[in-house]
């Protein structure tokens, strides 16, 4: 019980990380139609931004100075910042990141085939997965968490110890989930993103400003995607490779949650987290193919519910 | 004579003659001096690499073909191209002869890419892309696991003595050149039967799937089967490439077909050209090419940062890719 209650925690705050960036993909999705591939490695450079406003020269890595972090030492202001601001600023360059793409990929794209607004997606994975790997290097690095993560900062729950991150982390999703659901409700840029998200045109049509709205629908979904990559610190460690595996376990908890649903995404990533976290254990599954499971989870869900536990069923006319 | 007999001159030529760009014969020769000259002039190791980037095009042809001509997105050919090596390499430490162990190996990877790839077909949209992005990324991880058919972490090697040119042709002494003309065959045969394949019905249908799927299905086109046969057909090309790189270079390895492998295939068909079938040809030579001109100009030293924003800059450029530079008609193409 207790060991199974441990791994519970574990998955979910993993669950949790993969819910931000579906939530990401989800609100693109559900605006646009569009599958954002790059979604992560947006995510990414953001966490690697952040990692670079909080280091000062020569102490991020493990003995890798980190490409940056002098310019940074000589043009930002009060540089290195404490590591929440630098987490604030990740996601801050998220948002003008992806308010870009939105500007000067996307929409001029508009109108074009779904297949070639794709490819301009999975062109920027590959584009940015180089970036950062060019600017960086292959290093891994390791990501102060931002929360307490001393040995000692844990709750003991049934002999199982949920740690100061996992309650942080999970506080963190809340909050952006309360937020984007104010900001959706209670604001006339929420009002102009669920019209377009319900009938563009018709939106279009009574005046709504679809692409700046669009643009700021974007910018929100990247700044959520940024968190993801911040908020990994402190357990997996930051490299290139990182954010294209928790791209995939985000894809899966948007497939099993519904595309279209942000409900979807946030229950689909922890059940990925929790399939991951349990299969190793309770199935025999090694830990390096901790891919499997969720893979097998969204093959089934595939099977089972084709749309998702909360998506809609298309309908489409000739 | 009066006016009923005379052939309207539009109807005289044969129907794809129509449709022939006036690059058609000069770019047939060009292929041929291209694919004659190397054998004689290349050294025996450049040869060997350029027959595995041959190899290459038909894993993009496969890409294309499901891509290109279908609609469906699959960003896992890598796995494939995998699925065939080590397929290949285990037959043949069975006895068999090579030609029959890579008619096998092919056949299996087909069967694999149409295992993986039934879950998502049943739903309309991206899920093809999604479900084969994460085959990509989960394959070697657990080829790795599978030590005794893959050889592990070290991966193993492949016993290709018998990939020797027959005594009677004299070319003993030439074993890189019999083996680059076996590849050449091989892919000149793969070409042949896609060719066919999308001038005939079910090509049409497959186009027809590509533009409109529920029109498609209107039409009376079993649209579920036909796609499931186009990826198995895909997955099995991209397993001859596998088949036949197994025996090029006896030595196959987990590491060689990771995600960005398959991520690679992708942008090459999508550089080359979707829906056409010489766009598989270019998107290899974009292969080729990218690197050599990174090694030239040593400006930009990451082969990844070129393919992406490749990849960006011709849907906004060239929708139809390289191969479209070269078409006056582009009715073929996806619409962009």
């Amino acid at each position: 019980m207790e060991l199974f209650l441990q791994r519970c925690f574990d998955g979910m705050f993993n669950g949790a990380i993969y819910a931000s960036l579906a939530l990401a993909i989800v609100m693109i999705y559900r605006s646009t139609g569009l599958l954002n591939f790059a979604q992560g490695e947006m995510a990414m450079m953001s966490g690697y931004v952040a990692l670079v406003l909080l280091s000062a020269p020569g102490s991020a890595g493990f003995g890798f100075s980190l490409n940056g972090t002098e310019w940074a030492q000589e043009w930002v202001p009060f540089h290195p910042w404490p590591v929440w601001v630098a987490i604030l600023g990740g996601v801050v360059f998220g948002g003008l990141l992806g308010a870009a793409v939105e500007r000067f990929i996307m929409r001029p794209l508009e109108g074009k085939s779904t297949l070639s607004q794709v490819n301009v997606t999975i062109g920027m994975l590959i584009l940015l997965n180089g970036l950062t790997l060019w600017i960086w290097g292959p290093f891994a690095r390791s990501f102060p968490s931002p929360f307490p993560n001393e040995i000692n900062d844990f709750v003991s729950i049934g002999g199982a110890r949920l740690r100061h991150t996992t309650i942080g982390v999970w506080i963190v999703l809340l909050v952006v989930i309360v937020g984007l659901g104010f900001l959706l409700q209670n604001t006339k840029t929420g009002l102009a993103f669920r019209a377009i998200t319900s009938n563009r045109d018709g939106a279009a049509l009574v005046g709504v400003p679809v692409g700046r709205t669009l643009t700021i629908g974007w910018a929100i979904a990247a700044g959520i995607g940024a968190l993801s990559a911040a908020l990994v610190g402190g357990t997996i460690v930051l490299e290139p490779l990182t954010m294209i595996k928790i791209l995939i376990y985000a894809l899966a908890a948007a497939t099993i949650g519904g595309l279209d649903s942000p409900l979807g995404a946030i229950v689909g990533g922890f059940i990925v987290g929790l399939a991951q976290a349990l299969a190793p254990g309770y199935l025999g599954i090694p830990t390096e193919l901790s891919l499997l499971p969720p893979l097998a989870a969204m093959v089934l869900a595939l099977v089972l519910r084709p749309h998702g536990l909360f998506g809609t069923v298309p309908v489409s006319r000739v | 004579m009066t006016a009923l007999q005379k052939v309207p001159a539009d109807l005289s030529e044969p129907p794809d003659a129509q449709e022939r760009s006036r690059w058609f014969w000069p770019g047939w020769m060009l292929l041929a001096l291209v694919i004659v000259i190397p054998p004689l002039i290349a050294e025996p190791l450049d040869l060997n690499k350029l027959s595995r980037l041959v190899v290459l095009v038909l894993a993009v042809l496969g890409v294309n073909l499901l891509t290109g001509y279908t609609g469906l997105i699959s960003l896992g050919h890598g796995v494939f191209v995998g699925v065939g090596a080590f397929t290949m390499a285990n037959l043949i430490d069975q006895g068999m002869s090579l030609f029959v162990a890579g008619f096998l190996a092919t056949v299996f990877s087909g069967i694999i890419g149409l295992v993986l790839g039934l879950p998502a077909l049943r739903v309309r949209g991206l899920y093809l892309a999604l479900i084969t992005f994460g085959f990509a990324l989960a394959f070697p991880p657990f080829a790795r696991r599978l030590g005794s058919w893959t050889g592990g972490v070290t991966g193993r090697t492949v016993v290709n003595d018998a990939f020797v040119p027959p005594s009677f042709l004299g070319l003993d002494d030439h074993v890189h050149v019999w083996r680059y003309g076996c590849c050449i065959a091989v892919v000149a045969l793969w070409f042949l039967i896609a060719r066919n394949l999308i001038d005939s019905r079910i090509g049409r249908a497959m186009r027809t799937i590509r533009d409109d799927e529920a029109a498609a299905a209107t039409f009376g086109i079993n649209v579920r089967a036909l796609k499931a046969g186009v990826l198995a057909i895909s997955a099995a090309m991209a397993g001859t490439a596998g088949v036949l790189q197994a025996i090029l270079n006896p030595y196959v390895s987990h590491g060689d077909f990771d995600a960005f492998l398959s991520l690679r295939l992708y942008a090459a068909a999508v550089l080359g050209g979707l829906g056409t079938l010489v766009g598989a040809i270019f998107g290899v030579v974009a292969l080729i090419a990218v690197p050599a001109f990174n090694g030239a100009v040593g400006l930009i030293d990451n082969e990844a940062v070129v393919f992406g924003a490749g990849l960006i800059l011709v849907t906004f450029v060239a929708p139809a890719g390289i191969a479209g530079l070269f078409h006056r008609k582009s009715g073929n193409t996806p619409a962009a």
